[in-house]
């Protein structure tokens, strides 16, 4: 009997299918195209050569949440946006992730008190995975954020449901 | 022109609607409650003869304010009785300015609106509607601008009372 181990030999490598679909996922996190206030230049910045978010894997800015696996919801959430963020968040294919970038998603921010339109924090609309402080938040601290949903992909498994994806 | 002439003017030509005029001052050094008042001199006008009186300050030829560069409202005081609406003109082609007030009734504000003269106090006038609660009577186009079309009460209004939730989404 030929032993299976040794006709494969130099041709298969095995791993596990959780690491495997968790490499995939988080060395290719699509974002959506989506900015709301000054956050979103910010993200521009990470996008662009300086910082170049595309080491990553996560550079290719969609145009259509269809093709997205990430919400960088990078500014003040207000609450004729948040309807539609709701909305755009759905249409997402899972798994699907979403990221509050600076004060203003995560809880208000300086419009807390007496900004009448204002959702304080989006996470009062879609689930959030990682909420990144400033106001705006560095470059560096949203590849930051980046890595920590990396991170959180990796800790995903197929078997057991994520935590906090819908 | 300066201030003081194109006031002049507006009473020369019997502009419509004029029913005064307040040039910033200096405060009395004596008295200290006197602080004085700072900003643009002002012509104040009828609010209801607004749109006539725009009229000839567009119309007449040595005012010939083409512009209408900003028209908007001010809540001054919640217990003041009235809220001003803010009208300023600019004239290209004499290099002059017009600041324009108008005192309305908080109770219930309305005015003639004033797109007939100025196609551009189209959304000033809409912005103006939904954060003060003002009716321009006659606008061709009276939604809401920045709100939603649902939204309830008057944000720069100084009673305005902060919403608790809106569509489920809470506020507090």
């Amino acid at each position: 009997m030929i032993s299976l181990e040794q006709s494969f030999e130099d041709n298969i490598l095995t791993t596990k299918v959780d690491w495997l679909l968790n490499w995939a996922r988080l060395s290719s996190i699509w974002p959506m195209t989506f900015g709301l206030a000054c956050c979103a230049i910010e993200m521009m910045a990470v996008g662009m050569a300086h910082h170049d978010i595309d080491r990553f894997g996560a550079g290719a800015f969609r145009a259509s949440p269809r093709q997205a696996d990430l919400m960088i919801v990078a500014g003040t959430v207000n609450f004729k946006m948040a309807e539609r963020i709701k909305r755009l968040y759905d249409q997402m294919p899972a798994p699907k992730y979403v990221m509050a970038m600076g004060a203003c998603a995560t809880g208000g921010g300086p419009y807390y008190k007496y900004g009448y339109t204002v959702v304080k924090g989006v996470d009062r609309v879609i689930p959030v995975d990682v909420y990144i402080a400033g106001c705006p938040p560095r470059p560096e601290a949203l590849l930051e954020g980046l890595m920590k949903l990396q991170e959180k992909i990796a800790r995903s498994s197929v078997i057991r449901k994520p935590a906090r994806t819908a | 022109m300066d201030f003081q002439g194109i006031h002049d003017r507006l009473r020369a030509i019997g502009a419509p609607g004029l029913v005064g005029a307040d040039e910033p001052r200096q405060g009395d050094p004596k008295d200290k409650k006197d602080k004085g008042r700072a900003g643009d001199p002002f012509v104040l006008v009828d609010p209801q003869r607004l749109t006539d009186f725009l009229r000839v300050c567009r119309d007449d030829e040595r005012l010939c304010f083409e512009m209408l560069v900003d028209l908007t409202a001010t809540d001054p005081a919640k217990d003041q009785a009235h809220l001003w609406v803010n009208v300023q003109l600019l004239s290209l082609r004499h290099r002059q300015r017009l600041a324009i007030k108008c005192l309305l009734e908080k109770a219930a504000p309305r005015l003639p609106t004033t797109v007939p003269v100025y196609r551009a106090s189209q959304w000033h006038e809409r912005e103006c509607a939904e954060m003060f609660g003002i009716t321009f009577e006659g606008h061709p186009d009276p939604r809401n601008v920045l709100l939603p079309a649902d939204w309830v009460g008057h944000p720069l209004r100084k009673d305005y009372q902060y919403p608790k939730e809106y569509h489920g989404i809470s506020c507090e």
